[in-house]
């Protein structure tokens, strides 16, 4: 509409009631912010009071108290080290239990309720000391250590780690429920005396006494939880340099210095609290940032960063091996070695490793044994370097059609890749279906599953690939070297092959180290020739710790992390 | 004023008879109906104008960009991976890549004092050596993006070298061309630094094999290629991933994911909320109460509990695509809304007087319903649609965002925030282009439906 009158203009009367409405809002608006502010404040506060860290210090370090805060990466199932198979649980009890020997801060192995230890033919005796006291001030004796095992070992009981006693004689069996428990040879012969008979004479059985299933239990206490035992904070008795004095479940954990401990001098911080329960990455981030936690891992994309703000950066090798494992029972496609050769032909795990994942810490993958492992002399990898496959696209297309035609096919159907569901193996799984989409013509289906459904999945053969990883048990080739023996549960895709099973069995029970590493480089070398699974990498971490927080480890065997040795400088 | 000269003096003339004209000017101007005055409501509406205009350009990306822009959305450049915009794309030519012993540096390179380098940095691979340092048991390698200052920031830890005897480091983990600070501090027995480091600097040009620029297909003939040579990347106009995919590429293919979802969705819904509304309220009585009892039941239905369901029920495998379920759980939970909206308006349609004045001229049902029931309800309909598709789009989003949409390598605007999330402070452009995209898609939807609204519904015309 056009006005043609000037005497008849005025001002649109929309045009007032758009400014009064916008005054309107505008103290609509501010009246809104403050009161969501105040909301906030006020939400903040209440928030504090019934907050699982209420009592616990907000701060990282507190020098005052003489306390460090930081995280587990998920609550713990139960504290019973008879049932215990996570890590997160190994390291709590490795803060809070001592075994008869443990790992000190440079990784070696040392003497923990036992003085001195000695093998002679089948049988181990240990001597333990006698200041080592329970958290309520009774005497640490060796029927605590043969209670503990003997109860793992029954049948009912059900510990998963069971098989770890196996080197005992007669524990198999008694495990499998064909001999009484009395008949395994355990027997404390003494209060201070140990003498465990073994079923071989093995030459690493000091060394697997220091895992956690070889921890003792109080029996007396034990039966008085009444099958509670673990499960809360007043439901375990403890004998290691810290015990736990309170423990919310998904929430917070905190450890006090133990007075009974033998070694209390040793120990120089008073608590540690863990006042969160998470493993995201960009959480953890924030909260070091905030001053709330002593140490973070960090991701790749965070780690410029962690530069910029000049954070003195840590790395550690965890020790685990990753590597995408075959399915090999008859059915399945990958059965067929061609097949297999072909993948692993076009897999390279330095490519991998360098500019996929990108994280320092990562060693591309090579063999099923990791680069620390200890050989006769040196390193076992030193003295037996482990065969590589190139990149060979053309050689790779020539097996993938001599598996074609063996199979009958003429284009091989989707494979299953079953995969975790962290961002670096959701990365690795988009990585490989490109890798052998492009240069097979292979196409994968990615299936990611959190660990308790994959591990459901691998247990029923239900993949082609897997992305798997295996952590060391204890200090010794064989930990990883009788993954692939054809009796072994967790050798996944069923891999069975006798000439590999002849040489685990060396393995076991030699006593000859160089025959035994000679062992070791024969599966090395028949899991490289067989393709039995394909080398991802060794992971490592870049974490960065609190500059005030000195002396904390992390092992590779034992727990991730060691808080017993730490300290605080409050001179920074 | 004056006044009215007509009262001030009658003349006999002024009572005579009209002649057969009249004076008065014709008001009429073109008859109009109401699509054409819609459109032309519409198109004075610049803001929906400009939005419509967005639409048709999403339109053109989507279906037209893949042809233009012929790049697979799923091929990795591994040598490219998170690349901003307009990065250089120049790489020497290098012979492939050989693991270094530590010995023979490269001409030029021989040992100094102290830390140096073994040969031109490149992204190939860093070599470093160093001369031996007091007290050391163990040696660290750092790098570093930024001048380190002291000991404490030397940088990201690369590698700890246990054997003192071995002086020399081969980096290879993800260079890219720019200035990177190597150090090497002495480590003691018992893997504390000693205090003791050293620096240097390292220039990394980008480099590429014979082999590579083969298998990428950058020029025609590789074979003719000599080490020294120049060739030109991939060009990837809006970057690339984590994985080294071109966001051009995955943008277009997340769009079609996005559209299929944001367009077919709201059709169906809106086309079956339609029939029931209108069913509803034509029949009215108890049947409409049960009926609309029905939508309210459905209302009350979670969304995301569904879609989990039908993930179940259909059978959707891990690694295997969820837009279906997504499809299906959209469709059956979201159509009462629009029956409402649409019984509300046959029934308020229903009374009118002329609906009745119809019905008294003996008008059958189906003329009512023609004639005078869908074009009534017209414009409330192409409004509710309007308003649907962002809402649809905006829920494929989230859905993929927290991963319950396509699977990979499918690219969906969602996922792509998602992914971009992580390294939205180092490389942000992987987060800012599909968040973007989804931004003004949704904006350029909810403006014209207003505007749709505006021109459409003469009531609810807003005051402008």
């Amino acid at each position: 509409m056009k006005q043609e009158d000037p005497s008849d203009f005025v001002q649109a009367p929309g045009d007032r009631l758009t400014r009064a409405a916008g005054k309107q809002l505008a103290v609509y608006g501010v009246a809104a912010v403050l009161l969501l502010t105040a909301a906030m404040f006020l939400l903040n506060a209440l928030a504090g009071l019934t907050s699982s860290a209420a009592g616990m210090s907000r701060m990282a370090v507190d020098v005052e108290n003489n306390t460090i805060t930081s995280y587990l990466r998920q609550e713990p199932p139960q504290m019973n080290s008879m049932l215990a198979t996570d890590a997160v649980s190994g390291m709590v009890l490795a803060h809070v239990m001592e075994g008869l020997l443990r790992y000190d801060q440079y990784g070696e192995l040392v003497g923990g309720v036992a003085e001195r230890w000695q093998l002679e033919g089948n049988t181990m005796t240990f001597w333990l000391r006698d200041d080592a006291r329970w958290s309520n001030g009774e005497p640490v004796t060796a029927h605590d250590f043969e209670f503990a095992w003997k109860n793992l070992l029954s049948p009912s009981v059900g510990s998963q780690y069971a098989f770890i006693l196996y080197p005992i004689l007669n524990a198999e069996q008694a495990n499998n429920g064909e001999v009484p428990i009395d008949d395994v040879g355990i027997n404390a012969v003494d209060d201070r005396t140990l003498v465990v008979t073994l079923a071989t004479p093995i030459a690493y059985f000091d060394r697997m006494v220091a895992f956690v299933t070889y921890l003792p239990a109080n029996e007396a206490f034990y039966r008085q939880t009444d099958g509670r035992y673990g499960a809360d904070a007043d439901e375990m008795l403890y004998n290691g340099p810290f015990m736990m004095t309170s423990w919310v479940h998904g929430a917070s954990m905190r450890l006090e210095k133990n007075p009974y401990y033998w070694d209390a001098d040793r120990i120089r911080l008073d608590a540690i609290n863990f006042a969160h329960m998470t493993s995201d990455s960009s959480t953890l981030l924030n909260l070091f940032k905030d001053n709330q936690i002593v140490m973070a891992d960090l991701g790749s994309e965070m780690l410029e960063e962690a530069m910029l703000q000049g954070w003195s950066l840590n790395q550690f090798m965890e020790g685990t091996v990753f590597y995408t494992d075959f399915n090999h029972r008859p059915e399945r496609l990958t059965a067929n070695l061609n097949l297999r050769k072909a993948m692993a032909l076009v897999h390279d795990s330095g490519e991998l490793v360098n500019k996929v994942i990108k994280l320092p810490g990562y060693l591309p993958g090579k063999s099923l044994f990791p680069v620390w492992l200890p050989g006769v002399d040196d390193n076992f990898r030193e003295e037996y370097p482990a065969p590589v496959y190139q990149r060979d696209v053309a050689q790779a297309r020539v097996y993938l059609q001599r598996a074609l035609d063996e199979l009958g096919l003429d284009r091989l159907p989707p494979l299953v890749l079953l995969t975790g569901d962290t961002p670096v193996s959701r990365i690795q799984a988009e990585y490989y279906q490109e890798v052998f989409k492009r240069n097979l013509d292979i196409d994968l289906v990615i299936d990611a599953q959190i660990f308790r459904q994959r591990l459901e999945k691998m247990t029923a053969g239900d993949f082609d690939l897997v992305a798997a990883g295996w952590g060391p048990d204890y200090n010794d080739p064989l930990t990883f070297g009788d993954l692939y023996a054809s009796w072994n549960l967790n050798n996944r895709g069923r891999y069975s092959n006798p000439a590999l099973d002849a040489q685990v069995r060396i393995a076991q029970n030699s006593l000859d180290m160089t025959e035994r590493m000679r062992a070791f480089a024969e599966i090395q070398r028949i899991i490289h020739e067989d393709v039995v699974m394909m080398p991802d990498y060794e992971r490592g971490y870049v974490y960065v710790t609190h500059p005030q927080v000195r002396g904390i480890v992390r092992h590779v065997i034992g727990a991730e992390t060691d808080f017993t040795n730490a300290w605080i400088d409050a001179g920074e | 004023m004056e006044k009215n000269p007509i009262i001030r003096r009658l003349r006999p003339e002024d009572l005579a008879a009209l002649s057969g004209q009249s004076s008065a000017p014709v008001l009429v101007r073109p008859s109009r109906s109401y699509w054409q005055d819609a459109w032309g409501r519409l198109k004075a509406n610049k803001r929906a104008l400009v939005s419509l205009y967005i639409i048709i350009g999403l339109l053109v990306f989507t279906f037209i960009g893949p042809l233009v822009w012929q790049v697979d959305p799923a091929l990795q450049d591994i040598d490219q991976i998170s690349v901003a915009p307009g990065a250089d794309r120049g790489a020497i030519v290098v012979d492939a890549f050989e693991a270094w012993d530590g010995q023979a540096p490269a001409p030029g390179f021989a040992a100094g004092d102290g830390l140096s380098l073994a040969g031109q940095p490149t992204t190939q691979s860093v070599k470093l050596q160093w001369q031996d340092m007091a007290g050391a048991d163990s040696y660290l390698v750092y790098r570093n993006n930024f001048v380190p200052d002291n000991v404490n920031t030397l940088g990201l830890p690369l590698m700890q070298i246990s054997d003192p005897s071995q002086r020399f480091y081969e980096d290879r983990l993800d260079l890219r061309p720019g200035t990177y600070y190597y150090s090497v501090a002495a480590l003691d027995a018992f893997d504390q630094r000693t205090g003791d480091y050293q620096t240097v600097v390292a220039d990394v040009i980008r480099v590429i094999t014979v082999n590579e620029v083969r298998t990428r297909n950058l020029v025609d003939d590789p074979d003719a290629l000599r080490p020294g040579d120049e060739v030109r990347l991939s060009w990837h106009p809006l970057g690339t991933d984590y994985l080294g995919r071109d966001m051009l590429a995955r943008l277009m293919a997340g769009a079609r994911v996005s559209l299929f979802i944001g367009l077919l969705a709201p059709l169906f819904f809106v086309a079956f909320g339609v029939i029931y509304g209108a069913t509803s309220g034509f029949v009215g009585g108890r049947l409409d109460s049960v009926m609309m009892r029905f939508a309210d039941f459905v209302v009350a239905l979670p969304f995301l509990l569904f879609m989990i369901l039908f993930q179940v029920v259909f059978g959707i495998g891990p690694g295997e695509s969820g837009i279906i379920p997504m499809l299906v759980a959209l469709i059956i939970l979201s159509w009462p809304a629009t029956a409402r909206l649409v019984r509300g308006q046959i029934l308020q349609i229903r009374e009118e007087a002329y609906v009745s004045a119809a019905r008294l001229l003996g008008a059958s049902q189906n003329y009512l319903i023609l004639r005078h029931m869908i074009p009534n309800t017209l414009g409330v309909i192409l409004v509710t649609l309007t308003f649907a598709v962002p809402a649809a789009i905006f829920t494929e989003a989230f859905l993929s965002f927290i991963g319950m949409g396509v699977a990979p390598p499918t690219a969906s605007w969602g996922s792509m925030c998602n992914e971009g999330l992580k390294t939205m402070l180092t490389h942000p452009h992987e987060l800012i282009f599909p968040a973007a995209m989804i931004s003004i898609t949704v904006l350029a939807f909810n403006l014209l439906g207003d505007g749709l609204r505006d021109a459409l519904d003469a009531k609810m015309r807003s005051t402008e």
